[in-house]
């Protein structure tokens, strides 16, 4: 996985728990949308970097038809998420 | 008091690792602590100072405080940030949480250093050196900071200790240990000795802490007066104050200065910048339940001469109005005439608000000002500094609250233990 940090738009469901849970994202790049389904989240994490908390989903989806694990990262403070790794 | 057991514990390079971090949580490649580089003020506006500096560009000589200018004349590929004040209170109170998890008795000592004391709890704690790198291993994990942990048992002691060898270490200085380590360091190390008081201690043949500790009591009373009582305690290790719950102590008076971006050559921007200067001061003054006596005005011109001038108001006042007429007649009074770079307002003699003296001479009803200034206030409280200003300020340029680094609830820097 490589660092990518990109921002993009998430469709979450937000379980009792307050856990949200991204459904789907779509990358925005200059003229294409890429629509990309969440398959399975493998693990959540919760890190505070810099006093700054955030949430880690390591996830996995198939995109092109490979398969490919990837972390999202969503930022409490500010509701905004990104495709970190991937 | 000999049987105490305090922690210092100090963020390295503070301003610079959690920019460093909070950027690497985003995403960013590169480290700012492997690379030259520096935290530095807004040169356009002329702040262009280094506020904190990386290890490697502490390598090229790179001081705390020199302008921008300089630095990059001594490392031009060097990488400057501005800097962020909100992250910095955001990491500081995430730092002192974790720091409340281990003692209830913490006393943040400035945004990236607190004292802990850990007294009377071997039974809890009973390696403290074990709790120490426990600390330290705890921080770096979870917000992506080093630290520098001095161990003694005061507070002054703990305080040199954690500043021996950084980043990443935990250090003691019991009092058994101030001859071996203590010592043998050049006496500006020590604190409470700066740049001041270093050359007078130089010209009666003092350079390390060790010269100091065991120089004449007398002979250094005659010279620095009560300073040098308190310098030599220092040298010998000598401190009981207790670890403070809050760094708030009985305040002796209040200011807030501005460095203006541009050169002010005419009164009238000057009292301008002044009544904006006393819209923050006279804020803080009655949030702090205080009437002020003294007035002074404090002005840098841009040869970079200082000078100031105060007077005493005939009846003590809290009111944003009298106290701006007085710095622009102590202003129109004082000013040499050359450009200015820098001006400062500061109230001293305090007394309380609760009742106000007046005087048979007020011009205006003092009744209507102090509730004009409360319900103002209490707006700009609730909506913001700039919900309510003063017309004189539209179009002019300069903001209606001026000083302070536009934040609130900033720890500040203090002198005393």
């Amino acid at each position: 996985m490589k660092v990518v940090a990109k921002p993009i738009e998430v469709i979450a469901w937000f379980k009792t728990d307050g856990v949200p849970k991204p459904l789907r994202f779509r990358i925005n790049d200059n003229d294409s949308k890429t629509v990309i389904k969440v398959d399975r989240i493998m693990q959540i994490d919760t890190e505070k970097l810099a006093g700054n908390p955030m949430i880690v989903f390591r996830c996995q989806s198939l995109i092109n038809d490979v398969t490919k694990v990837y972390e999202l990262k969503y930022e409490l403070t500010t509701c905004k998420w990104i495709l970190y790794k991937i | 008091m000999n049987d105490r057991l305090i922690f210092h514990i100090d963020v390295n390079s503070a301003y610079l690792s959690w920019e460093a971090t909070y950027r690497k949580q985003h995403g960013e490649k590169v480290d700012l602590r492997e690379i030259p580089s520096v935290v530095g003020g807004d040169e356009e506006s002329r702040h262009g100072i280094v506020l904190a500096k990386s290890v490697s560009a502490k390598k090229y000589n790179i001081k705390t405080g020199e302008t921008l200018y300089e630095a990059r004349q001594k490392c031009p590929e060097i990488v400057i940030v501005p800097p962020r004040y909100w992250l910095y209170i955001q990491c500081s109170n995430a730092f002192n949480e974790i720091l409340n998890e281990y003692t209830p008795k913490i006393q943040r000592f400035s945004i990236d250093e607190s004292f802990l004391d850990f007294t009377g709890m071997q039974n809890l704690y009973p390696d403290y050196m074990n709790i120490a790198f426990t600390i330290k291993e705890r921080i770096k994990k979870e917000l992506g900071l080093t630290v520098n942990i001095g161990i003694s048992n005061n507070k002054l002691l703990a305080k040199i200790a954690s500043d021996f060898k950084k980043p990443d270490r935990v250090h003691t200085l019991f009092p058994w240990e101030i001859k071996e380590k203590m010592w043998p360091l050049p006496v500006e190390d020590l604190f409470m000795v700066g740049r001041a008081t270093l050359p007078k201690l130089n010209k009666l043949n003092i350079f390390t802490i060790g010269d100091l500790a065991q120089y004449d009591l007398e002979i250094l009373k005659s010279f620095l007066k009560s300073h040098g009582v308190l310098i030599w305690d220092y040298a010998n290790g000598i401190d009981d104050s207790p670890v403070r719950k809050s760094n708030h102590i009985e305040m002796k008076g209040l200011g807030n200065s501005t460095t203006i971006p541009f050169d002010v050559e005419d009164k009238k921007t000057a009292h301008l910048i002044l009544l904006s200067l006393t819209e923050t001061v006279a804020a803080r003054l009655r949030n702090s339940h205080n009437c002020c006596r003294v007035v002074s005005v404090s002005i840098r011109d841009t040869n970079f001469i200082n000078y100031s001038h105060q007077r005493r108001l005939y009846c003590p006042t809290d009111c944003t109005n009298i106290i701006a007429e007085a710095s622009y007649k102590l202003f129109n009074e004082s000013w040499k005439g050359a450009p200015i770079r820098h001006l400062g307002i500061h109230l001293t003699e305090l007394c309380t608000n609760e009742f106000y003296q007046y005087s048979l001479f007020d011009k205006n009803s003092i009744e209507k000002l102090r509730s004009i200034d409360k319900t103002i206030d209490e707006i700009r409280i609730k909506y913001g500094s700039k919900s309510v200003q003063r017309s004189s300020f539209l179009h002019s340029g300069i903001r209606n609250m001026t000083g302070g680094v536009g934040e609130e609830d900033y720890p500040v820097m203090t002198s005393l233990l």
